[in-house]
C-alpha cells in the first residue's frame, strides 16, 4: 500500500467515525427530531423520487435565469469595456449592486412580479447578472493593447475582433464570473422558493421543517450538495477543455 | 520604378495646446521594391510611433503615407507588421499553424487546403517543421518570433515592417534570426523596413540605412550600404565598407546625443 493511500484511508476514518458517533447519539436520544444516519439513509432512499423532481424544478429555474444572464450580460460587459465612456458611467452602479446580497431583492420583486416561475427567473437572472457583467467588463478592459493592434493590422472588422480576439482572451475571467453566477443562481433559486412557492426543493425543505421531518430535510440537503458537486465537476471539465491555454504548463523558456 | 512605401512630410504629435508633444516632424522617406531598409536612431526618438504611422495603425497629424501609391489610412493589404512583443502578438489559444492561418484571413484566391499548404511551407521556411501543432507558449522565445514573422509573410505580404523584432532574443539567436530574415526576404520577395536601435544590426541587414534624429524626429542622413550578398556574420562584419558605414552611423548618433545632453 502506498503512503498516499494509507493517508486517504485515515482521512476516510474521520467521517466514518463521525457517522458512528452520530448513530450512537441518535440511539440514545429516541426523538424524531434527531434522526440517525440509518434513518436519514432510509429517507434518502424513499424520498428520492419526490426530491429529485422538486430539485429538477429548482435547477431548471436556476439554469433558465443563468442562461438568460449569460446571453445578455456577457456581450454587455464586453461592450461596456470597449465603449469606455459607458463603462465609466455605469461602473459605480455595478460596484453598488455587487455588494448587495441578491436574496435581498426577492420580497420586492415578488410584490411586483408575483410568485410565478417568471418572477423567480427574473430574480435569478439578476443574481447571476452582476458577477457576469462585472467580470466580462473587467476582462475586456484588461485585453492587452497589443492584441487590438494585431487585430487591426490583420484588417479584422469590429465584429470579427470581438468574436475572434476579445471573446477568447476574456474567457478566463468570464468563466470565473460564471462560477460565481452559478453559485448565486442556485442560492437564489432555493431561497426564492423558501419565501413563497408551491414547488421546488426550497419548498420541500420548508415543508419538512413545518412537519418536523428532519430526516426528509437532511435527505433534501444531501441531494442539493450532490447536485452542486456535479455542476462544479462539469464546470471544471469545461474549463480544462476551453482554457487549457490559460492554465498552461510552460515547457519553453 | 515606383516606390512601394513613401512618407511625405509626416508629422505626429500627442496631446493638444501646451501639452502638445511633437514626436515626428517633417519626416520624408521612400522604400523601393525589393529593398532592405534599416531605420536607426537614438533611443526614445519615436521609432515605434513612426512605424505605427507607416503601418496605418496610427494616423499621422500632418503629411501622408502612401503604400503602392495609395494613401494609407488603415493597415493596407500587402503590408505586414512584425511586433517587438512577439509573445503577446500571438494568440495563445491557437496553435502555431492556426496563428499563421489567422494571418491569412484576408488572403484571397486560395482555398482552405491551399492556404494550409502555404502556411506549412512558410512554417518550414522559418525552421519550424514539426512545430505546427504546438502552441506558442510551448516553444522558445526565438521560435515564437519565427511564428510571428511567418504570420506576417503568410498574409500575402509584400512589405514587412519589423519593429525591433530581435530586441528581446538572446545574442546567439539574434545572429541566426538576422540571417534567417535576410534569407526569407529574398525567398519570399519581401521588401523590408527594419526598425532597430542596434547600429551593427542596421548596417548588417540593410541596403540602405536611414538615421533618425532626436525628437521630434525626421531622417537626418541616408547611408547606402554597399556590401556583397549574401551577408555573412564574419566576413560582412569585417568588411571595410561595413566598418565605414557603422562608424558613420555611430558617430552621427553620438553627436546627436551630445547635442541633446548639452541643450
Amino acid at each position: 500500500m502506498t503512503r498516499d493511500r494509507r493517508i486517504a484511508l485515515w482521512g476516510l476514518s474521520v467521517p466514518l467515525g463521525l457517522l458512528v458517533l452520530w448513530q450512537v447519539l441518535a440511539l440514545t436520544q429516541s426523538t424524531p427530531l434527531f434522526p440517525g444516519p440509518v434513518k436519514v439513509g432510509v429517507a434518502i432512499w424513499s424520498n428520492a423520487p419526490v426530491i429529485l423532481s422538486e430539485l429538477g424544478i429548482t435547477l431548471l429555474r436556476a439554469a433558465a435565469g443563468f442562461a438568460l444572464a449569460c446571453v445578455t450580460m456577457i456581450p454587455l460587459g464586453i461592450f461596456l469595456g470597449r465603449v469606455r465612456i459607458l463603462g465609466v458611467i455605469l461602473s459605480p452602479l455595478m460596484d453598488m449592486l455587487a455588494t448587495l446580497p441578491p436574496p435581498a431583492i426577492i420580497p420586492l420583486v415578488m410584490l411586483f412580479a408575483g410568485t410565478g416561475d417568471w418572477a423567480k427567473i427574473v430574480i435569478i437572472t439578476y443574481a447571476a447578472a452582476v458577477p457576469l457583467v462585472m467580470n466580462s467588463y473587467e476582462a475586456s478592459l484588461s485585453i492587452h493593447p497589443m492584441l487590438s493592434r494585431v487585430a487591426r493590422s490583420l484588417n479584422l472588422s469590429r465584429i470579427e475582433t470581438m468574436r475572434l480576439i476579445d471573446w477568447p482572451s476574456s474567457l478566463p475571467m468570464i468563466v470565473t464570473g460564471a462560477r460565481l453566477a452559478i453559485a448565486s443562481s442556485l442560492l437564489v433559486s432555493v431561497t426564492s422558493e423558501m419565501l413563497l412557492s408551491t414547488n421546488g426543493i426550497g419548498t420541500y425543505l420548508q415543508r419538512s421543517q413545518e412537519t418536523f421531518r428532519v430526516d426528509a430535510g437532511l435527505a433534501g440537503i444531501a441531494f442539493i450538495s450532490l447536485a452542486g458537486l456535479i455542476v462544479n465537476a462539469g464546470m471544471a471539465r469545461l474549463e480544462r477543455r476551453w482554457l487549457f491555454w490559460h492554465y498552461r504548463d510552460k515547457t519553453g523558456d | 520604378m515606383t516606390s512601394i512605401l513613401t512618407a511625405d512630410a509626416v508629422g505626429k504629435a500627442y496631446g493638444t495646446g501646451s501639452n502638445r508633444l511633437p514626436i515626428i516632424k517633417g519626416l520624408t522617406l521612400s522604400v523601393e521594391p525589393g529593398e532592405f531598409v534599416s531605420l536607426v536612431g537614438p533611443s526614445g526618438c519615436g521609432k515605434t510611433t513612426l512605424l505605427m504611422c507607416l503601418a496605418g495603425l496610427l494616423a499621422p497629424s500632418e503629411g501622408e503615407v502612401r503604400f503602392k501609391g495609395q494613401r494609407v489610412t488603415d493597415p493596407p493589404i500587402g503590408l505586414s507588421v512584425v511586433f517587438q512583443d512577439y509573445s503577446r502578438s500571438l494568440l495563445p489559444w491557437k496553435t502555431n499553424l492556426d496563428n499563421i492561418l489567422f494571418g491569412m484571413r484576408r488572403v484571397t484566391g486560395m482555398d482552405k487546403a491551399a492556404k494550409r499548404d502555404r502556411a506549412m511551407e512558410i512554417l518550414s521556411a522559418v525552421g519550424l517543421t514539426g512545430f505546427d501543432g504546438h502552441y506558442p507558449w510551448q516553444v522558445s522565445g526565438g521560435m515564437q518570433q519565427r511564428v510571428a514573422i511567418a504570420r506576417g509573410i503568410a498574409a500575402q505580404s509584400e512589405l514587412l515592417l519589423l519593429d525591433e523584432p530581435l530586441a528581446a532574443v538572446d545574442a546567439q539567436t539574434r545572429a541566426d534570426m538576422q540571417d534567417l530574415l535576410l534569407d526569407l526576404a529574398a525567398r519570399f520577395n519581401q521588401t523590408c523596413l527594419l526598425v532597430t536601435h542596434d547600429v551593427e544590426e542596421a548596417v548588417y541587414m540593410a541596403d540602405r540605412v536611414l538615421v533618425l534624429g532626436p525628437r521630434p524626429t525626421h531622417v537626418v542622413r541616408e547611408i547606402e550600404v554597399d556590401l556583397p550578398k549574401p551577408r555573412d556574420q564574419l566576413a560582412t562584419r569585417e568588411h571595410p565598407a561595413f566598418l565605414h558605414a557603422r562608424h558613420e552611423v555611430l558617430a552621427l548618433i553620438r553627436s546627436m546625443r551630445q547635442r541633446t545632453v548639452a541643450a
